[in-house]
């Protein structure tokens, strides 16, 4: 249909800053705090303080929806329970565990002797003890997807990484594409999928040169280069573009599951070592910071250390008039104290500074915004009913279809934080239901 | 430990790269204009002077006339803002509020929709009727449900048509001249004629070629349809408007007049190049229907929005009394930009499933029935064809 196909939008991509420098691998800080927070369940601490943790030993509990165990990400003593700033700017309860550098690890952690007799169920239950979740920036837990009573055909790796300025998960595909398609292989296996793809940007043909040597022994794995546009990292868009089907609501509806590559990479290490979920990478960019780079490092270790790292904020930079985002700068959050801890779904800190002021005159009604959004929603529509609190227009409007990919505010000619309406009225959805 | 600034994602915004926004879009539209403007000029200015029938005063005239027009818009809305606004009791505060209304435009519109020879005081009560009644009382700019500019142009074309035609209507002084033209532009023979005949309507203006250049009598811009192309292209390339509107619309009209054409025993395609390119249909589809503020936001609204357009525009024009449909039909269908634009958001979000089949069906049967009864109705007024054989005609 004419007006249903997700087009997305061009953005100046910004990824030159932080695309060269090599990802550095940051294992052994000083302290970790551990937040107890993932999406939106509050995790139980499985430790006392005191306590002397092995890296790989179980800290908390997720608990209710996605009930997983969380592992400690260094060696050392808990030394306190206590508040960090988290990416969801909140404060939240963290363990705190302080590195004895003896890089102890935790007895589960061995090599598996068998990893390709592992069957389907096995290879479930290895995400759930890892404490697998998406690292792709929603955080989900990766074994709820491989549960489905859909019947699966296909499982995608996601490298795309549509959001500006991130390049941690580009840097991870081509250090680790060995990892990268042995993990996509088990999650093949435990999907009891046929098809495997690695998605990427078309730009970044790196991917691709660095995969093709390892997909010789897996035939059934392709590669698929996208357009570079935004969004063209989200689940509905990738799936839509890799098999040409489209989904209500989940992409194992049309027997589809998409995964992050750093997720896979993390699995592959699972599968064999039976190593859980520590550590993730992150990238350190913006304008604001001396020598943006990518980094390779446990959870809980706090942002700060890494821009120390980076050769710390820009001279002359003025917090006051400069953004500290947690996130995608399309979909991230503006953090207003630099005190933050990194948690699992925290793909990048960027720092920059805030643009003039312009005087902006009223909405014009271009439609731009309409025109942009990937969900085909028409967001002034949405803001008027929001306005008027009018639930029933809101519903009928579908605004619970929204993402939140920041698009309709970016493209906004009037700078209208027409974005923040839509997502507002989505949230008055879902707490009236 | 440093304190940062807030904000909202996304953090980055078009709008605030420089050369990009709301204030882009308007000076691209107003650039847009320009074409058009150098046409008129040319058209009822420089060539009339080369001719020798006028001197050089008058021949600056038409682009005066069409300035004037802007800044009178602008007085009026500056007038308007200094008294109805408490916070803009200053000149600099009304500057300040003139800066992101863009209140030229109305004005420059009007102007050119406007006979050349309009008495200057009507165009003033146009820019009044329009600016303030059109756009300042619903809340100004971004907040207007009728296009400002054809306001005013309607309330001129009710109530002082007759003032224009005593002054000079529409033909310069080289028109006026040419005995084929008999006083009438190529719509009013249409609407007094009634009868569709290549040799009465279209040969005392030479050919269709001229009506495609634009040297046939009509309004100040609405004729130069080449130029008004150029201007399309321009503000397609720019973004400014969407591409599809002002086809659809011309789209709309060629086809329907090709099938009144047919009802009525005259197949050619002359017909319906003939409506297209006579009357404001050409303007008023670049420069007015794609107007954002009294237009539907979402692309299949507009869509929706440009074919009812069309219908209307062919209803007006064929069967209402006034020769010109389409000012009327843009400000008719701008009382349901609101409706439009809020059923087709929905089909568009959901898609055509059962909780949207009503509101497609509604547009869907509505559009047919308006399409099939202009047709039927149109094609039996300029022949008995239908009204003889079939019989039906006298029904409507």
């Amino acid at each position: 249909m004419l007006f249903r196909k997700i087009k997305g939008v061009r953005i100046e991509g910004n990824k030159q800053m932080s695309r060269c420098a090599p990802l550095r691998d940051y294992l052994d800080p000083p302290v970790v705090s551990i937040p107890l927070l993932q999406g939106m369940s509050v995790l139980k601490p499985a430790v006392e303080v005191g306590a002397n943790v092995k890296i790989g030993d179980i800290i908390a509990y997720r608990e209710g929806f996605g009930a997983m165990p969380i592992h400690a990400s260094i060696a050392g003593k808990v030394t306190a329970i206590k508040k960090v700033w988290h990416a969801s700017g909140r404060m939240v309860e963290a363990v705190e565990i302080e590195n004895d550098h003896s890089g102890a690890l935790s007895d589960s952690i061995q090599p598996e002797k068998n990893p390709d007799g592992l069957d389907k169920e096995a290879l479930i239950q290895k995400m759930i003890d890892a404490g697998l979740s998406g690292l792709g920036g929603a955080g989900f837990p990766t074994y709820i997807k491989y549960q489905t009573k859909c019947p699966i055909d296909t499982v995608i790796i996601n490298a795309i990484e549509c959001e500006p300025y991130l390049t941690c998960d580009f840097l991870m595909s081509i250090k680790y594409p060995e990892k990268l398609v042995k993990g996509l292989h088990y999650f093949m296996k435990a999907a009891g999928a046929e098809k495997g793809v690695i998605a990427y940007k078309a730009y970044n043909q790196a991917v691709e040169d660095a995969v093709k040597p390892y997909l010789e022994r897996f035939p059934e794995i392709t590669t698929f280069p996208l357009k570079d546009v935004y969004p063209a990292g989200w689940e509905k868009y990738v799936t839509e573009a890799v098999t040409g089907k489209t989904y209500p609501k989940l992409p194992s509806q049309v027997g589809v599951i998409v995964n992050n590559a750093g997720t896979a990479i993390a699995y592959a290490d699972m599968v064999e070592n039976n190593i859980p979920l520590i550590a993730r990478n992150i990238t350190i960019t913006g304008e604001g910071i001396t020598n943006p780079q990518n980094f390779y490092v446990p959870f809980g270790i706090k942002v700060a250390e890494l821009v120390a790292l980076c050769g710390g904020y820009q001279e002359g930079l003025d917090p006051k008039y400069a953004w500290y985002i947690a996130g995608g700068p399309m979909t991230g959050k503006a953090i207003l104290i630099d005190d933050l801890v990194v948690n699992d779904t925290l793909g990048a800190v960027i720092v920059i500074p805030t643009p003039k002021e312009k005087l902006h005159p009223e909405c014009l009604g271009c439609g731009k915004c309409a025109d942009a959004c990937p969900a085909f929603l028409t967001p002034t529509e949405i803001k008027r009913a929001y306005d008027m609190k009018d639930e029933t227009a809101i519903r009928n409007l579908q605004a619970d279809k929204c993402i939140a990919c920041g698009l309709c505010s970016y493209v906004c000619p009037s700078h209208i934080e027409i974005t923040d309406a839509v997502v507002k009225a989505r949230d008055s959805l879902k707490k009236g239901a | 430990m440093a304190r940062f600034a807030g904000g909202k994602a996304p953090f980055l915004r078009i709008s605030d790269q420089p050369n990009q926004g709301t204030g882009i879009i308007m000076r691209d539209f107003m650039i847009g204009l320009a074409p058009v403007i150098l046409f008129s000029w040319y058209k009822n200015g420089i060539q009339v002077m080369i001719d020798g029938n006028i001197g050089f005063f008058e021949m600056l005239y038409p682009l005066i006339f069409i300035l004037l027009g802007g800044l009178m818009s602008l007085i009026m809305e500056g007038i308007t803002l200094y008294i109805i606004h408490p916070d803009s009791r200053s000149l600099k505060g009304v500057m300040a509020k003139l800066s992101t209304s863009y209140p030229m435009v109305p004005g420059l519109l009007l102007a050119m929709v406007l006979p050349l020879y309009t008495p200057v005081w009507v165009l003033i009560f146009g820019c009044f009727m329009g600016t303030v009644v059109g756009k300042m009382l619903f809340g100004g700019f971004g907040h207007n449900i009728f296009n400002p500019a054809l306001i005013g142009y309607l309330t001129i074309a009710v109530t002082l048509t007759g003032v224009i035609n005593a002054a000079g209507g529409v033909f310069n002084a080289s028109e006026v001249l040419v005995d084929s033209y008999a006083g009438a532009t190529p719509l009013t023979l249409l609407s007094r004629i009634k009868e569709l005949d290549y040799d009465k309507l279209v040969a005392p203006y030479g050919t269709l070629w001229n009506f495609f250049l634009g040297t046939i009598p009509g309004a100040l811009a609405e004729t130069g349809a080449l130029a008004i192309l150029v201007s399309y292209g321009w503000l397609v390339y720019r973004k400014v408007i969407k591409w599809f509107t002002p086809l659809i619309y011309v789209g709309t009209v060629f086809v329907l007049s090709w099938f009144i054409g047919i009802a009525s025993g005259e197949p050619g395609i002359w017909f319906p190049l003939y409506s297209i390119l006579s009357g404001g249909l050409m303007f008023g589809a670049v420069f007015m229907a794609t107007e954002p503020v009294t237009t539907p936001r979402n692309p299949l609204g507009k869509v929706v929005f440009a074919l009812f357009l069309g219908v209307f525009t062919v209803l007006f024009r064929y069967i209402s009394t006034l020769p010109e449909g389409v000012a009327t039909s843009i400000v008719f269908l701008n009382i349901f930009t609101m409706p439009i634009d809020n059923w087709t958001a929905v089909i568009r979000a959901r898609g055509i499933k059962k909780q949207t089949a009503i509101k497609a069906s509604v547009f869907a049967v509505l559009f047919i029935a308006l399409v099939l009864y202009a047709i039927l109705k149109a094609g039996s007024m300029y022949t008995a064809f239908i009204q003889g054989p079939i019989g039906i005609g006298g029904w409507f």
